[in-house]
């Protein structure tokens, strides 16, 4: 925090927020990361595809969904963040953010695994896989598809 | 509905303000508007704290502001919107007069954000939605919009140069604004060689991260009567929209469909044309939503934002001119003193108090926009007088 030497601050007790996120719905999607595949669901019912996964169809109010495997789409933008985050300030690069329509109908994020942003190009085929980074955290990888 | 008059305004200084307490900031926005409107604690029925809160060390801070200002009594809630809060706890306390509940309120926004540091700033912000964006991608506030800037100048042609040229105006009425963040003039040159936050974004693309608080106090028509208020500013109408909290559920990435919503719901409802707006404030928290706030409100046509900026109509002397006060790029974006903070503006603007940053008004008809997230929200308010 800036301060000029005469404003005088006194330190809080830290707060350590650590959630415990409920994934049995999900678990699907989670595991898939797991073995480098990204899921999607579908509704039985009217057909319509969500990404992120949800488990309820508020369209058609059922439960009644199937999980569809993500495979290949095109970029539809991007960005690279140099000023990270608190939580991923240990990577080293300058990762790169995209958005891709898959052809499957769903929409989805993921890393763009390239180092430099000029090989990006919006209208680009990627392919869609996940893995899971040295820390344990999940990852959504998009390859370029040449 | 009953018509509802704006009859006192109030701003703190923005900035880092490490020598006081959110209560204590969020004073001196209340004791500039109620000195404003000339009247006391006991004239106000309702207040409507307007914060986001989440780098606060106080997880329920609407009870202990409205204690520190006197106003213990009359504070049943508080609202939140993301950056959008400020609109939403005047649309709140708008509402609450337009319906007869009460004859007068005031609304506070008030966001202390400068107690942490910035990563923890930036992860906070980041965190629009944690479990499918920042849990796995790291995504910051700058990355969203970034994404935005992206799409925007590969279909438009939108240029770095024309998303500077929103900061070079920006900081150039800041510099006129006393109580404005930043108040040094830029160059184009300033911003294109600024360092990269998220790409194309620059830190001179970027607003600051600010501590302030805005406070404007509210009446009906006919308690304007009693308390011998004439010629005020009246709010003719607040427009909402709002859209997906995931990104990757937009449509496009070019345009804020909930911007869209909020004003045509405002055009309409005011009888206004975008045309006949003389002095609008808009969320440019980075230089890109300023161009497509121009767009989306239609200003220009879509797509033409850039060349609006180009043209310099969007300076005083132009076409419509926007973010006199320096906006959120160059006053600061204390996020639930924004929305507050743009009305505190406009209504000054509309009174002819601006001095040396007065735009020439003939309508008297001005617009604020307050985006909260990336279009999460929206809420457009049509003022006039």
């Amino acid at each position: 925090m800036y301060k000029t030497p005469e404003q005088q601050t006194l330190k809080s007790r830290a707060l350590t927020l650590t959630h415990e996120i409920p994934i049995s719905r999900t678990k699907t999607y989670w595991e898939g990361l797991k073995e480098g595949k990204v899921f999607a669901t579908k509704c039985k019912k009217c057909g319509k595809v969500y990404y992120p996964p949800q488990v309820d169809c508020p369209r058609c109010l059922t439960s009644d969904i199937e999980w569809i495997q993500l495979f290949v789409g095109r970029l539809e933008t991007f960005t690279q963040v140099y000023l990270k985050p608190q939580g991923f300030t240990q990577y080293e690069d300058n990762y790169i953010i995209a958005i891709v329509e898959t052809k499957e109908g769903a929409k989805i994020m993921g890393w763009l695994e390239e180092k430099d942003i000029g090989v990006a190009k919006i209208g680009m085929l990627v392919k869609v896989s996940a893995k899971t980074m040295s820390d344990g955290f999940p990852i959504i990888i998009l390859k370029p598809a040449v | 509905m009953k018509r509802v008059a704006i009859i006192g305004v109030g701003n703190s200084k923005f900035g880092v303000r490490s020598d006081v307490t959110y209560p204590e900031l969020a004073f001196e926005a209340f004791k500039e508007a109620l000195e404003d409107a000339g009247i006391a604690q006991e004239d106000i029925e309702m207040s409507v704290v307007g914060t986001v809160g989440n780098r606060l060390y106080d997880m329920y801070p609407a009870p202990l502001i409205n204690e520190y200002i006197g106003l213990a009594s009359k504070g049943p809630l508080r609202v939140e919107a993301a950056c959008a809060s400020g609109s939403a706890a005047l649309f709140t306390a708008y509402d609450a007069i337009a319906s007869e509940r009460v004859e007068t309120a005031i609304v506070i926004g008030v966001e202390k954000m400068c107690e942490v540091d910035t990563q923890t700033s930036t992860a906070i912000g980041g965190r629009g939605c944690y479990l499918w964006e920042f849990h796995m991608f790291g995504t910051s506030f700058a990355s969203y919009y970034a994404l935005f800037a992206t799409a925007h100048m590969a279909k438009y042609k939108t240029t770095e140069e024309q998303l500077a040229k929103v900061a070079v105006k920006n900081h150039y009425y800041a510099s006129k604004n006393p109580k404005a963040h930043f108040q040094k003039e830029i160059t184009i040159e300033t911003v294109l060689k600024s360092r990269v936050i998220c790409w194309p974004l620059k830190l001179y693309d970027c607003c600051p991260i600010s501590d302030g608080a805005a406070a404007l106090i509210l009446a009906s028509g006919e308690k304007i009567k009693d308390l011998g208020v004439q010629d005020p500013v009246w709010i003719e109408a607040i427009g909402f929209g709002s859209d997906t909290g995931n990104l990757t559920r937009r449509e496009d990435y070019t345009s804020l469909k909930s911007t869209k919503m909020a004003s045509e719901m405002a055009y309409k409802i005011a009888k206004v044309k975008p045309e006949d707006v003389e002095v609008a404030e808009v969320h440019d928290c980075f230089t890109i939503a300023e161009i497509m706030a121009y767009e989306d409100l239609e200003f220009c046509k879509k797509g033409e934002g850039g060349k609006l900026i180009d043209e310099g109509q969007t300076w005083i002397g132009g076409k419509i001119p926007t973010n006199i006060d320096g906006g959120l790029k160059a006053k600061g974006h204390p996020l639930g003193a924004t929305g507050c903070s743009m009305v505190y503006e406009l209504t000054r603007q509309l009174r002819n108090e601006s001095g040396n940053r007065q735009v020439p008004l003939k309508k008297y008809i001005a617009l604020a926009h307050n985006v909260g997230m990336t279009g999460q929200y929206c809420y457009v308010t049509i003022l006039r007088r």
